[in-house]
């Protein structure tokens, strides 16, 4: 069975382009996870994914109307309200400064409301289940294109950025003592995340985004020494749980947004458990010595 | 750096915190912030460092006035118990380092600072896993690696041992001597071990004084 999806990675074109899709999105899901969680952001992608559905239905909705121009294509309307969306929550974080995740409640809210509105008004419910759980099965070449586009914009902004990015993620407040225009990078970030929950929305699902982009990074923490090294442990976790969940799916019949994510937390309950079992070896051990 | 403060006073929503409180310290200064938790001193710090925002006409850098002021690299700050810093994400001090000079910091310089504050060994370890003393270290490193002018330590002793509390004064001493401009805010009255130049006393109920080592400048107000 696992041979024959290995055969039909290489021989059928779907699987190959699925394939290489998610292997992307295996690298950039927890790389902008990890500055969300050491932001304490976690639900950011979730509230930005439906601000992003927002601009799918609105682009579905105006279709439906005959405008079609660029609206063809859901994703850039989707990309264009999950920055509008980021920026926010931005506004509303400053306004909360002590309650931050009320912004997210606000933001999240509003976007399920008028995705709602707008999926009912374009009168193509039927393809909101593809949206809220995505299927990264049926993702097209143009599709392959926009996460590449997206992963080169992401790899120069942490080339020339990278450090900047760190600074203010770890310390708002000391970044100004570094020569750092916090508000310019806040924007950057919230702008860059943004473009990259739109594009996972597609194979993820709006429901999904979040532990795509967080539960491998939950995983790497536990192994994890230094911020180097977490990263690259929730790559290859993130990495595994695209190939592990493509196989699911395909040989199962499941989404793959599902079983992708269902290897995630299974790799994250094994390396919770084995983290346990050697500390308690290691009390064990020092319980003996002393 | 000059620093001047003119009639600051500050209020979060109706609750006044802070009320006409001046002072004047030049470059290579050494003030002491005294007060007991609650009197104020923190909310001074924020004000000083334009985490709360001041009306115009109040703080001046070099006569620059704070709502103008950009020249933030000139200050290294060491915040309290370090608490605004995201912890518990793996994070090694060299790395930590590393993300905190974004100017060209001389590489003998930084080695020379984690040389002498003892921290040279634990470069490669987690910052999660170290002691209070060794945290503060590393944060002081940290504040001390674009070379400011000034230096604001908030708190700064009030969770290591006396050992490491020895060590951190006399830190501070040597900083001081180097011409840096020192701002330590502490709760405790055990000061005269300190060698400061200034002392700004904060007595929670809106009073302040500020004196000349010896010698008393202003104070009084309410």
């Amino acid at each position: 069975m696992f041979l024959s999806f290995i055969t039909d990675l290489f021989q059928q074109e779907f699987m190959l382009r699925a394939l290489i899709a998610g292997v992307m999105l295996g690298v950039l899901a927890p790389l902008l996870g990890s500055f969300v969680v050491v932001r304490r952001l976690s639900f950011i992608a979730d509230t930005l994914g439906h601000f992003s559905l927002v601009g799918i239905s609105v682009s579905l909705f105006l279709s439906s109307l005959g405008i079609t121009m660029f609206f063809d294509k859901p994703l850039y309307l989707g990309i264009m309200f999950s920055i509008v969306g980021g920026l926010l929550i931005e506004l509303f974080r400053r306004s909360y400064t002590n309650f931050q995740e009320i912004s997210m409640v606000i933001v999240i809210s509003l976007g399920a409301a008028l995705s709602a509105i707008f999926f009912s008004l374009s009168k193509k419910t039927g393809s909101l289940y593809n949206y809220l759980f995505g299927s990264i099965l049926t993702v097209t070449d143009y599709y392959i294109y926009i996460i590449l586009i997206t992963a080169l914009i992401v790899a120069l902004l942490f080339i020339f950025f990278g450090k900047q990015i760190l600074a203010v993620s770890f310390d708002e407040s000391s970044a100004k003592f570094l020569g750092i225009n916090v508000n310019l990078f806040q924007i950057v970030f919230i702008v860059m995340l943004s473009i990259v929950v739109s594009v996972l929305l597609e194979s993820a699902g709006v429901l999904l985004i979040s532990s795509m982009m967080v539960i491998p990074v939950a995983a790497g923490m536990k192994l994890g020494w230094s911020y180097k090294s977490t990263l690259i442990i929730s790559i290859i976790f993130s990495e595994c749980s695209v190939f592990f969940g493509l196989w699911l799916a395909y040989t199962l019949n499941i989404p793959s947004g599902a079983a992708i994510v269902s290897i995630n937390i299974i790799i994250l309950l094994v390396v919770a458990i084995i983290q346990r079992i050697i500390l308690k070896k290691r009390i064990a051990k020092m319980d003996k010595i002393q | 750096m000059q620093i001047n403060i003119n009639n600051l006073s500050f209020a979060y929503g109706t609750k006044t915190i802070i009320t006409n409180l001046s002072l004047s310290l030049n470059s290579g200064d050494y003030l002491v912030v005294r007060g007991k938790n609650g009197s104020g001193k923190s909310t001074f710090i924020k004000c000083l460092l334009g985490f709360n925002q001041v009306k115009s006409g109040m703080i001046f850098f070099d006569k620059v006035d704070i709502t103008e002021f950009k020249s933030w690299t000139k200050f290294g700050y060491v915040s309290q118990n370090f608490d605004d810093f995201n912890y518990e994400f793996p994070l090694t001090v060299g790395e930590l380092l590393q993300i905190s000079s974004l100017k060209k910091t001389d590489e003998s310089t930084r080695l020379k600072l984690l040389e002498k504050m003892g921290i040279f060994d634990i470069i490669n370890q987690n910052i999660n896993s170290l002691s209070g003393g060794q945290l503060q270290r590393v944060f002081i490193v940290r504040a001390m690696l674009n070379n400011p002018e000034v230096l604001i330590l908030d708190e700064p002793t009030a969770s290591i041992d006396k050992q490491n509390k020895e060590f951190f004064y006399d830190t501070v001493e040597e900083l001081h001597q180097l011409g840096i401009t020192i701002v330590l805010i502490t709760h405790t009255d055990d000061i005269e071990r300190l060698n400061y130049t200034h002392l700004l006393s904060m007595y929670g109920d809106l009073t302040t004084t500020f004196e000349e080592r010896g010698v008393e400048i202003s104070g009084g107000v309410l």
